[in-house]
């Protein structure tokens, strides 16, 4: 209980969840979760469909209540308030645009709910659409806007009023992949030169190692790991992180005699399972497996198919019945064709043991 | 895609068949109907082909002024209250559970089937004061004796409003259904309370539909002729009393025609105006 | 039993309104193949099957000739039937019944073949209202059925029964009557003259049509309800929440013998009597069935057992007729009736239609 509140007060600034459950019926859509972030924070949550990212998401918002925990904001437990006075900003999937009303009316509503005067709803509309790169457009209607046009006027909307928090709920998901490129940039930028605590849901990896301080990858209601974006990818958890995040090679290993770790029958040096587990996964990433000539040491196997994608090349060999994905660059690229014998190198400092 | 501009007579044969059923349908009727008003009124029943302004020159009189003037201002009450119950009703009713909604809808479904007449039976007997629902106010002490509360104005516009709500909930559903609940979430977000959000968005994101409810209802109200007569006094029988009167029990179709052609114009100059009003109000923001 | 009555009474309603709705064309029925036979136009629905079911056989079984009955269309429609059929030279039914308002209409373009009294048995027992005649004195039509609109009250409100008409105008009866809504049905002008004006006759001039309607305007605060529907005024009725009014006489006693506090009251004016008669196309061949018909209804017995088994009022003298007191008196009453003015819903329907309504509207 001391150490409880030891660490409420550190942790004073930014926002807390402190064992959010929510309960649907008897589906756990988000199960017992914790989590600290920081003030000024860019948290991706990042997981499936279905995972309850969205659901924590709303309920940090307000619009679902939770079945148990309390949400805290800078040290006030804001769980019992409601979404209308919790001074946060919120970027829908839909938006949300308000259809009958314009550029400039649908980002000073919310100065207009809190009666501020016309001419400063008026200025600081200009300062939003020029934060948002679209100056002039005050008196466009929503429905004559692009896709990118109307996501920086739903973001402006929702930071007219500075909120302490600002939630975007897969804000890009509807734009084309280059634009999506160039909003998650863009998007980091504004949240840098703002400060502002942000939380982002998506189920988009690339995004989330794009814009986040902190990646939260959710698995069926609870989260599997929360750490910077090269940690997650570096150092998954679990199974179920390393084959969510970026593309992974994940291979059965296990303990000899010897006391050796062995994949596809090739005991690996120097790489050691934790104390007292016998038989696990091994994960690698395809840029870290290294191919050569069959030999002692290295993993046999054969090429079974190519994918010169210009920038990099995936090479597939067929190994003990498992497929290991190696990417090399142009550069680095050994003669190889389809159907050649290959030894694989597994560089223990590039292996991650994972439970099975 | 560019469309081709329709170049021969085959071109326009998906057209055939909507215009066959709209001069079936519409344009038949609707000229039989103006033709008659133009005829002869024979006294007792029969009228000759001519072309007379008479039943027209009937109608244009204080006490038909009166009867339009009072049929007008109902059927806009009725539409006015039943938007204003119904379409809070609707929305609410698409945020209910599946079931739920199933349920009211079943039940919305059912009162439609009732007739005019079953509707006016059933109001005269809850509003009477041998049976009415007073009784219920004095049993549980509210009220010291039974009263009746027909016939009278409110009683009509009681059983006009029940019976054109299901309309009114039914042409709402559709819309409402599909309106994205994010609107009131991203309201409710920007600082809007739930009932703030619900006047300020929803309803002004919804114009367009609330409009069209409006006028359907408003159009649907005009044409009752039963209600008024179980449920009011004479004063309150509308224009459609007065034609169902003059086309039924007195055989004076030309008079009758001359009325109802008179009501259609007269409603379709206030849709017209309605629409004109709309739109100028859209064109504010589209400018 | 209360089923069969208000379909009769819709019918009828519809038969004294002269309704003229969208007819259906007949279906005919024969009853018995024979090598004569006779068309004849009933109102469908309860005249129709009760006269198929209790008249018109006895007719057969004491002819030899076959009735094929025809549904006639209501009011108006049939007439307009019979004037196109008639120019073509063809009768869809050869008799009809018909309302009196018709058969005047019908008689100014001479569509009836004029009856032969001296064919007619008891035609000099039938009660005076119940030869329709054209203006040179031709008979036009005999009494085919008539019925009467009395006086009504609920008894649990008035344990006296009213015994004149102008019970209507007592201010004692503020709010409290319920009224047929149209000039043409209520009749109500014509109960007016009688009560107050000396007769019928007094509405002979625009100015006593005047007089009567400024005299029954004072009656509209004691109105409840002005009805078309009359099962909307009969329950009111039954429960007391409309205690007074004017309604159908038969209909009442029934209501009465089932245990509903009501009564039906032969105000000292007399009831309103309407009626129908039968009358014969010009276009029929078949004169000779027809007057054999119109002989065999206008016997005692005959109306004797329409008055039982359809409830209409006799059309013969009362002392003609085999029925009791009591089965007299559940249809019929010899206090002279008011005859409603037929002639002037005719000459002058709008005119009166008009007045009529701004008078209850305004």
């Amino acid at each position: 209980m001391a150490q409880d509140l030891l660490n409420r007060k550190q942790n004073m600034s930014g926002l807390s969840i402190e064992g959010v459950s929510k309960t649907f019926g008897t589906f756990r859509a988000v199960d017992d979760i914790t989590l600290h972030v920081p003030h000024g924070t860019f948290v991706c949550m990042l997981g499936p469909s279905g995972c309850g990212k969205t659901t924590l998401l709303r309920m940090i918002a307000g619009l679902e209540e939770p079945s148990a925990g309390r949400i805290v904001i800078d040290g006030e437990d804001i769980t019992p308030v409601p979404t209308h006075k919790r001074n946060l900003g919120m970027v829908f999937q839909s938006l949300a645009l308000f259809p009958h009303l314009t550029v400039g009316e649908n980002i000073a509503y919310p100065l207009r709910i809190r009666g501020v005067a016309r001419a400063q709803q008026r200025q600081r509309v200009e300062e939003l659409l020029a934060l948002i790169h679209l100056p002039g457009f005050a008196d466009r209607p929503v429905s004559k806007l692009s896709g990118g046009q109307r996501q920086r006027v739903a973001i402006a909307r929702a930071l007219a009023l500075s909120p302490r928090l600002f939630l975007l709920d897969e804000p890009l998901s509807a734009l084309d992949a280059k634009l999506r490129e160039a909003m998650q940039v863009e998007l980091r930028q504004l949240q840098e030169r703002l400060g502002i605590t942000t939380i982002v849901v998506t189920h988009d990896q690339r995004e989330a190692m794009t814009m986040a301080d902190l990646v939260v990858v959710m698995g069926e209601g609870r989260i599997r790991q929360a750490a910077s974006p090269i940690e997650i990818y570096r150092r998954p958890a679990d199974a179920f992180v390393a084959g969510f995040i970026g593309s992974t090679n994940l291979l059965p290993v296990e303990v000899d005699r010897a006391g050796r770790a062995v994949v596809l029958g090739q005991a690996i040096p120097d790489l050691a399972l934790p104390a007292g587990m016998s038989r696990g996964l091994v994960s690698i990433r395809p840029e870290d497996v290294r191919l050569q000539p069959p030999g002692d040491g290295a993993i046999r196997g054969r090429v079974s198919f190519i994918r010169d994608l210009g920038g990099t090349i995936e090479t597939f060999v067929e190994a003990g019945g498992s497929t290991i994905v190696a990417v090399t660059t142009p550069r680095e690229r050994d003669d190889i064709a389809a159907g050649t014998e290959i030894g694989v190198i597994l560089p223990a400092e590039a292996c991650v043991v994972l439970e099975e | 895609m560019r469309r081709e501009p329709p170049r021969t007579l085959a071109d326009y044969a998906p057209l055939a068949f909507p215009a066959i059923m709209l001069v079936v349908f519409f344009v038949i009727p609707f000229s039989t109907m103006i033709a008659v008003s133009f005829f002869r009124r024979q006294q007792g029943g029969f009228y000759t082909p001519d072309f007379v302004l008479d039943n027209y020159a009937r109608f244009l009189s204080a006490f038909f002024g009166g009867v339009l003037g009072f049929s007008l201002m109902l059927a806009v009450m009725v539409a006015v209250i039943c938007v204003s119950i119904g379409f809070p009703f609707t929305y609410l009713l698409t945020k209910a559970s599946r079931r739920a909604q199933i349920v009211w809808l079943v039940c919305i479904l059912s009162v439609l089937s009732l007739s005019e007449v079953i509707i006016g039976f059933a109001w005269s007997t809850l509003f009477s004061r041998t049976a009415g629902i007073t009784n219920l106010l004095v049993a549980v002490g509210l009220m010291a004796e039974p009263r009746a509360l027909l016939p009278g104005f409110g009683a009509v516009l009681t059983g006009m409003v029940y019976q054109a709500l299901p309309y009114t909930i039914l042409v709402l559903y559709p819309s409402l259904v599909r309106l994205d609940p994010t609107l009131l979430e991203a309201a409710r977000t920007l600082g809007a309370s739930p009932l703030r959000g619900f006047f300020n968005i929803i309803v002004p994101a919804q114009r367009n539909t609330i409009v069209a409810t409006l006028i359907m209802v408003f159009v649907f109200a005009l044409g009752c002729y039963l209600l008024p007569q179980i449920l009011g006094r004479p004063q309150h029988w509308t224009l459609s009393v007065l034609i169902t009167d003059q086309a039924i029990y007195q055989s004076n179709m030309p008079f009758a025609a001359a009325m109802a052609v008179f009501l259609v114009l007269i409603s379709l100059a206030l849709v017209g105006l309605t629409l004109l009003i709309g739109g100028t109000g859209r064109q504010h923001h589209d400018a | 039993m209360r089923k069969l009555h208000e379909t009769r009474l819709s019918r009828r309603a519809v038969l004294a309104a002269g309704v003229a709705g969208a007819g259906t064309l007949a279906m005919p029925s024969i009853l018995r193949a024979q090598d004569r036979s006779l068309k004849v136009g009933v109102y469908g629905g309860y005249f129709k099957d009760s006269f198929d079911a209790n008249i018109f056989p006895e007719f057969t079984k004491a002819t030899g000739i076959a009735v094929e009955s025809v549904a006639e269309p209501t009011g108006e429609a049939w007439l307009v039937q019979l004037q196109q059929a008639a120019r073509a030279g063809q009768a869809p039914a050869d008799l009809s019944m018909m309302s009196q308002t018709s058969t005047l209409k019908g008689q100014e373009t001479e569509l009836w073949t004029p009856l032969d009294p001296g064919k007619i048995r008891n035609f000099d027992d039938l009660l005076p209202q119940f030869v329709a005649k054209y203006p040179d004195g031709r008979v036009a039509g005999i009494g085919a059925v008539a019925w009467y609109i009395t006086l009504v009250t609920n008894t649990d409100v008035y344990p006296e029964a009213p015994e004149s008409w102008a019970a209507l105008w007592d201010p004692a009866n503020r709010d409290r009557l319920g009224l047929l809504a149209l000039v043409s049905n209520s009749f109500l002008l014509e109960v007016t003259a009688k009560t107050f004006m000396g007769g019928t006759d007094a509405l002979d001039t625009e100015e006593g049509q005047l007089a009567a309607f400024e005299k029954l305007a004072e009656v509209k605060p004691n109105v409840r309800l002005w009805y078309r529907d009359e099962a909307q005024f009969e329950q009111a009725l039954k429960s007391g929440e409309i205690p007074m009014g004017q309604y159908y006489h038969d209909v009442t006693g029934l209501a009465a013998a089932d245990g509903f506090p009501v009564r039906s009251t032969f105000p000292k004016e007399g009831g309103i009597q309407d009626s129908g008669n039968w009358v014969l196309s010009r276009a029929s061949d078949k004169v000779e069935e027809a007057h054999i018909f119109v002989d065999f209804m206008s016997q005692p017995e005959i109306q004797g057992l329409m008055s039982r088994k359809v409830g209409t009022a006799p059309t013969l003298k009362r002392d003609k007729l085999d029925l009791t007191d009591e089965e007299f008196a559940a249809v019929s009453s010899e206090i002279e009736p008011i005859i409603p003015r037929y002639d002037l819903y005719t000459s002058k329907s709008d005119w009166l239609n008009q007045k009529w309504t701004e008078m209850i509207v305004g």
